[in-house]
């Protein structure tokens, strides 16, 4: 790109896009806000309380951010443990969305945790029998790993090929634990929930919750790779729809939502809790709600080769997976649980406004990688060649 | 009192005439701040229709479960059972995840949601007044109930006391100690004359929450080597496949390369 | 549903209030070392002061822990037969009072116009010679009747008493014709009597006539009350509310106002048609039992069943349930029933069916007074002569009310007529007229034609904010007060920490002014102390030990040596001195007044976190309390098209309030309630200033020509969306 530096007025010309400017806005918003939220409490700009401990964004920022990171993973695991090489162009951009998204999860617990100057206790004060340490042990693994991921294409974009050639060494050790660690962390998820049987609704709560996220999150990883990849081709002219590896990677969905809905199915029905599906109110419209866009259109979509060729369908295709995903994770973790008080929660706009605030970091990052990262290159490839 | 083993309260709804006294007293003893409190009163709504009504009311606090489902969900072991029966926590690791008040079966852990990042937010809840066990007093709660709905002793002579009440006066209570066997077992046990619902208190199984929980924790660390094995597994036998096929001189047409996308 | 304080989620509701424990910390040398030299702390100032409560009229013994020269915490004293180690609510936000932010902690003169809450602080030098000044002024103008004096039931009031004896004037006003004079009359009148004790001992059956023991809390009786249900006793509980009691009761019985009457002339006609009285105790102990029986022939369940809403069946049940469980039965007195005019009848049928059943010496019993025989008091001379009349009407209105109780709101209506003649300044102690006297634009008025007005208080509480003096009292923790006597002994409150501020005891308070009088003579004790000291003296026992166990033994009375001191010397089913005076001498029904259409009966009753007019803004029980609101039944507010929470009207012939609905089905369709003691008018009361209205502005002026009694439920209102 070149910015013509001759021209006197810059008042004249200057153009700027608006994206940018809106998302510094947010952020700047959010920023505000959460300075309010570390000078007088999290009860300051929150509608969180005793009956609601976790709240909006430990929904959308933690347990949505998280398996809508998990295209990471699974990618990893395509390109460097499967050797699916034709995958490849897909890696960098996916794996740049997780370690933003993560980051981006830092941000939010920061915000979000009472004592975030503590965070280390997590490595000082360990609790085994804690998922919450799990999870958080996690994060901090699986950030690092995720830079090792990124660091070879990274150090390129500084133009230290020498140190990327040797930061790729390290690659394959690395997206073999991250595969581990992301599989123990997305399954951990649905494992902290493990301990609120008794406040979890019977629709979602089964010991089997961890391995419920983890096949999840899987159906929820190749949809982001459509989504992104599809909004990257829209947005940067550098990057065109890789149409036939996207039909190639929707062509798994149908497999994985029909193996996680003949998961969920069966354990409803073996432990008897298949009564509550159309018994218990709004609990089953969400139930329903969520099976019907997360998992039934999506199989019925992906299905078809023709639909998988075309791109429109597919993003479409993947949004309602997501969004019935996304659904998913809202009601184990907020809507599904029941509260001992008749208290309401809505978040509030300021809880609202912290979250747009990291999702506009997240995705003004991604831009400034996109653009200035050599993302969309072949890193191995290019790399070979030097 | 120092004899006692395991501390517990017991608490008879029929004599409970909700007048608070128990949420003054432990605000004083403990200096709760004002915007908060250890006990709070359930289920003091009226039930039924004039002039067919009834009420009952307890004073709900940490129930100090043996086996307290905050103190397996703690990430930084911030809360402790003591052996004689307060559960307790430690301020200095606590890291306010706030995991503990979702993982306690009867929500009863309080968080400061009004203190910044110098106020030291912290969690709160009823700690059966140690520093008044300490010196052979009763929890203040109990101490001051001007109607003794509140008893304060050994558990299994509790536990005992609360079913010969029930014997004595069947018409009177619903024939069950809530806290006797719910949760694993709890430290302050209930005796009501209305289904322990209408008191606020949770339908919760005789084994702890926590259970699961751990037991899925148990299976997570021979799980994570497998799954790393098999991975190491394929991705070394991969990687022989490709080196064998490299040495056969076959160069792979860069299938990729085209689709690589433009400059920057 | 009715509100519940579940207050998991305290965050919107406290707030302000965070952190007013923590205020900081003085050195208390003279309490601290009266307190050390008596054993109860130890040479860091940490331990345990015995003391008695003030939080209401029942005196419970406390225990004070006190650290740092703070008190931190109250506990029961359990030596006291009064607490028995416990402390009710109020009691054990008791630290909140002495703590209260709102403290008036100097001495305060009126420089704004009343009522606009304008004071500057004063010296008591200052404060005490103007109030001295002022009421030497009225006397020598207008004569000592011109001056009023009010206070209600503290264990100073003897000296109050003495003081305005001194001064000269007739007129004092007490709260007791707002609460107890129907029960105090007709007791007089049949057992001779103001009010026997009641054992709960071996009670097997009790009738509860408004007496909401639950809320109403008196510690230890409350206490006797669960503690017999427990037993097995049976419990019948007449309130058009489903209170906390009700809740408890065997019998809820949801009655009409004003017809409490009709129910126990009732159960005295099946206790006498169906023989079940105790035929050998009413023959010996008992007159007018034939006239009785004659008398209350007409007044059987079904006549009552018309008149109260209770079934005849039930009435007729409860009267042979009652009988044989006599003599461990009894109908308790309460303090008030629904208040009308006929509820000195009512009071007196409750006393009736105690005797005819031989509940005496059982159940009920022979209370020693509060004077505390044996006890000894500063020597003074005789009072001056009063030839001045009451103001008050008693007793050439109020023939058989004690002159010690008076007739309160009479005495306001006198201030305003000036009838006999006109009252000029108001001397009033820890009291709150503004706020319990019916009709409070009526109260103001009263208080705006006085050329005087002083108050003694410990925080600014709606008379005082009307007042020309303030005058700070110290805190029930930080002051002595004249012995309190218990049965056989006589417990002592002593100041736990030293008064903050420039706040000084009654005692000193009246004494000072007494000297400023010219009435030194009536005041004759050094200090506080001295004057305790002096109360010992007949008893020979030390006050240091009194200091150090919180009581002492008195001389014991002579147990059941007592007499009925009425005109017969027996129990006066039929009074005589009623008949002499023109008034009904056997409880006969008459029709109480009625709501019209579209009207409600207004009821008030206390709850447990409040004392009458004086608590609200301790915020320890603010934190506590519910939010105070109209209660009204659910459906018929849904009939009026009024939902839970709304803003609604209440207008009376007096006035009209507005405040927030509460919907449930705890209430008769025909009665709306409010609990009193909210609404308050002075803005020191930051805790108290905009919570709920006030009764005050709704009550209309009724009072019984007996008993002199306030009758509070005759006021109707009518409810509508605000």
């Amino acid at each position: 790109m070149k910015i013509d530096i001759a021209v006197p007025s810059r008042l004249y010309h200057f153009r700027p896009n608006p994206l940018p400017v809106i998302l510094v806005a947010l952020m700047a918003i959010g920023l505000a806000v959460a300075m309010v939220r570390f000078a007088s409490g999290i009860g300051a700009i929150s509608n969180l309380s005793n009956t609601y401990p976790w709240g909006f964004w430990i929904s959308f920022d933690i347990y949505t951010g998280i398996a809508i990171s998990s295209g990471a993973f699974l990618l990893a695991a395509a390109v460097y443990i499967f050797e699916i090489r034709s995958l490849r162009p897909l890696l960098m951009p996916t794996i740049l969305t997780a370690l933003l998204g993560y980051f981006m999860e830092v941000l939010a617990l920061m915000v979000d945790l009472g004592r975030p100057e503590r965070i280390f206790n997590m490595l000082f004060y360990q609790n085994f029998t804690s998922w919450m340490l799990v999870v958080g042990l996690c994060v901090m693994i699986y950030l690092a790993i995720l830079a090792v991921e990124i660091a070879p294409i990274f150090l390129r974009g500084l133009k230290q090929d020498k140190w990327a050639h040797f930061a790729r060494r390290f690659i394959k050790p690395a997206v073999i634990l991250g595969v581990v660690v992301s599989t123990i962390h997305q399954g951990s998820l649905g494992a902290l929930l493990l301990i609120q049987s008794a406040k979890l609704h019977p629709l979602w709560w089964t010991p089997l919750l961890p391995v419920m996220f983890f096949v999840s999150s899987i159906s929820i990883g190749l949809a982001m790779v459509i989504f992104e990849s599809s909004m990257t081709s829209r947005y940067f002219k550098s990057h065109h729809l890789e149409i036939k590896l996207l039909a190639k990677v929707a062509g798994a969905i149908p497999y994985a939502v029909g193996i996680y809905a003949v998961l969920r199915f069966a354990q409803l029905f073996l432990s008897g809790n298949s009564q509550y599906l159309f018994s218990s109110g709004l609990m089953s419209v969400l139930f329903w709600v969520e099976i019907v866009i997360g998992v039934v259109v999506p199989f019925i979509l992906f299905i078809s080769p023709r639909n998988r060729a075309d791109p429109r369908t597919l993003l479409i295709g993947a949004i309602i997976l997501l969004v019935g995903m996304v659904l998913n994770r809202f009601n184990v973790s907020w809507f599904g649980i029941h509260r001992l008080q008749e208290v309401g929660y809505v978040p509030s706009l300021a809880e609202i406004s912290i979250s747009l605030a990291i999702f506009s970091f997240g995705i003004l990052a991604f831009g400034l990688g996109a653009r200035y990262l050599p993302l969309f290159e072949d890193s191995d490839a290019i790399a070979e060649r030097a | 009192m120092a004899t006692i083993q395991q501390h517990a309260y017991l608490f008879d709804a029929t004599r409970c005439i909700d007048c608070r006294a128990c949420m003054i007293a432990c605000s004083v003893e403990n200096s709760v701040p004002m915007n908060d409190s250890y006990i709070w009163v359930t289920g003091s709504a009226v039930m039924g229709e004039y002039p067919d009504l009834r009420r009952a009311t307890m004073p709900y606090h940490c129930m100090h479960c043996l086996e307290p489902d905050c103190v397996s969900a703690c990430p930084v072991g911030a809360w402790s059972k003591r052996e004689d029966g307060p559960v307790l926590y430690d301020e200095d690791k606590c890291i306010g995840c706030r995991y503990c008040m979702n993982a306690c079966p009867f929500s009863v852990p309080h968080f400061d949601w009004d203190k910044g990042l110098f106020g030291g937010a912290l969690m709160h809840k009823c700690t059966m007044c140690v520093q008044r066990l300490e010196v052979g007093q009763e929890p203040a709660c109990v101490q001051t109930c001007p109607t003794e709905a509140l008893k304060f002793g050994e558990r299994e002579a509790l536990i005992a006391e609360a079913h010969s009440r029930i014997a004595a006066h069947p018409e009177r209570y619903i024939d069950h100690v809530y806290g006797e066997l719910e949760n694993g077992g709890t430290s302050y046990l209930i005796l009501s004359h209305v289904p322990f619902g209408e008191l606020g208190l949770p339908d919760v199984g005789v084994t702890p929450v926590k259970n699961v929980s751990e037991a899925a924790m148990r299976a997570t660390i021979p799980l994570a080597l497998g799954w790393g094995a098999v991975l190491t597994g394929v991705t070394v036998g991969m990687e022989l496949n490709k080196q064998r096929k490299d040495k056969a001189g076959k160069e792979e047409p860069a299938e990729v390369e085209a689709a690589a996308g433009g400059k920057r | 549903m009715e509100q519940t304080v579940s207050r998991r989620d305290f965050l919107k509701l406290g707030g302000a209030a965070a952190g007013a424990l923590a205020v900081g910390s003085f050195v208390p040398p003279r309490v601290a070392q009266a307190a050390l030299e008596a054993g109860h702390l130890n040479a860091q100032g940490d331990g345990y002061i015995p003391s008695v409560c003030e939080m209401c009229v029942w005196r419970c013994g406390l225990l004070a822990k006190v650290k740092d020269g703070r008190v931190v915490k109250l506990d029961g004293n359990p030596d006291h037969p009064h607490s028995k180690g416990k402390l009710c609510p109020r009691g054990q936000a008791g630290i909140m009072t002495t703590y209260d932010p709102d403290r008036v902690l100097t001495p305060l003169i009126r420089v704004g116009s009343r009522g606009e809450g304008k004071f500057r602080k004063a010296s008591w030098e200052e404060a005490l010679d103007i109030v001295a000044q002022k009421m030497l002024e009225i006397r020598e103008k207008y004569g000592s009747e011109a001056m009023v004096f009010s206070s209600t039931h503290n264990l100073s009031q003897v000296q109050f008493e003495n003081f305005l004896q001194a001064f000269g004037s007739p007129n004092y006003g007490t709260q007791r014709s707002l609460c107890f004079n129907a029960m105090i009359v007709s007791n007089l009148m049949t057992y001779g009597m103001e009010e026997p004790a009641r054992n709960y001992d071996n009670l097997q059956y009790i009738i509860y006539t408004g007496r909401n023991l639950a809320e109403a809390i008196s510690n230890s009786e409350t206490g006797e009350m669960i503690a017999a249900i427990d037993r097995g006793a049976k419990m019948v509980c007449l309130d058009p509310r489903f209170t906390k009691t009700a809740a408890k009761a065997t019998d809820w019985l949801p009655i009409r106002p004003g017809t409490d009457l009709a129910f126990h002339l009732a159960l005295i006609n099946v206790i006498i048609e169906e023989r079940l009285y105790n035929q050998a105790f009413v023959e010996a102990y008992t007159t007018g039992f034939d006239e009785l029986a004659a008398s209350t022939k007409p007044y059987t369940p079904d006549w009552a069943a018309e008149r109260t809403d209770v079934p005849a069946e039930t009435i007729a049940r409860i009267g042979r349930e009652f009988a044989a469980a006599a003599p461990f039965a009894l109908a308790h007195n309460g303090w008030r029933t629904s208040n009308f005019v006929n509820s000195f009848q009512a009071e007196r049928a409750i006393t009736i069916l105690n005797a005819l059943v031989g509940n005496w010496g059982t159940s009920m019993v022979h209370a020693g007074g509060e004077e505390g025989g044996g006890l000894g008091k500063p020597p003074q001379p005789p009072y001056p002569r009063i030839s001045a009349q009451r103001l008050d009407g008693v007793p050439w209105m109020y023939p058989f009310v004690p002159l010690k109780i008076g007739v309160f709101q009479q005495l306001r209506d006198s201030i305003i007529d000036e009838n006999p003649y006109k009252a000029h300044g108001w001397f009033i102690s820890r009291q709150n007229p503004v706020l319990s006297l019916p009709d409070r634009k009526k109260t103001l008025a009263a208080m705006a034609s006085m050329d005087f007005i002083a108050t003694v208080d410990v925080i600014l509480n709606d008379t005082a904010w009307f007042s020309d003096v303030v005058l700070p009292e110290a805190s029930y923790l930080e002051r002595y007060d004249p012995l309190a006597v218990v049965g056989d002994k006589a417990y002592i409150r002593q100041p736990v920490i030293e008064p903050q501020g420039e706040a000084k005891s009654a005692l000193w308070i009246y004494k000072e002014l007494g000297s400023r009088l010219g009435m030194s003579e009536f005041f004759q004790y050094a200090d506080e102390e001295d004057y305790i000291k002096q109360q010992l003296a007949p008893l020979g026992a030390s006050f240091d030990s009194l200091r150090s166990q919180g009581y002492v033994e008195l001389p014991g009375e002579a147990g059941d040596q007592f007499q009925w001191q009425t005109p017969s010397g027996k129990i006066e089913l039929k009074s005589s001195t009623l008949e002499s005076a023109g008034f009904a001498a056997i409880p006969t029904w008459s029709e109480p007044p009625a709501p019209a259409e579209g009207q409600f009966y207004l009821l008030t009753g206390k709850g447990a976190r409040q004392t009458q007019f004086g608590t609200q803004n301790n915020q320890l029980l603010h934190k506590y309390d519910d939010e105070p609101r109209l209660w009204m039944n659910a459906k018929t507010a849904k009939a009026q098209g009024l939902r839970d929470g709304d803003m609604v009207q209440v207008a009376s012939e007096v006035g009209s309030i507005y405040v927030r609905l509460l919907a449930t089905e705890a209430i008769r369709p025909d009665c709306v309630y409010m609990m009193p003691g909210f609404g308050h008018l002075s803005m020191g009361l930051t805790t108290a200033y905009g919570l709920g209205s006030s009764d005050s502005d709704l009550h209309v002026t009724y009072t019984d020509p007996i008993s002199g009694g306030q009758a509070l439920t005759q006021t109707f209102v009518t409810v509508q969306k605000a």
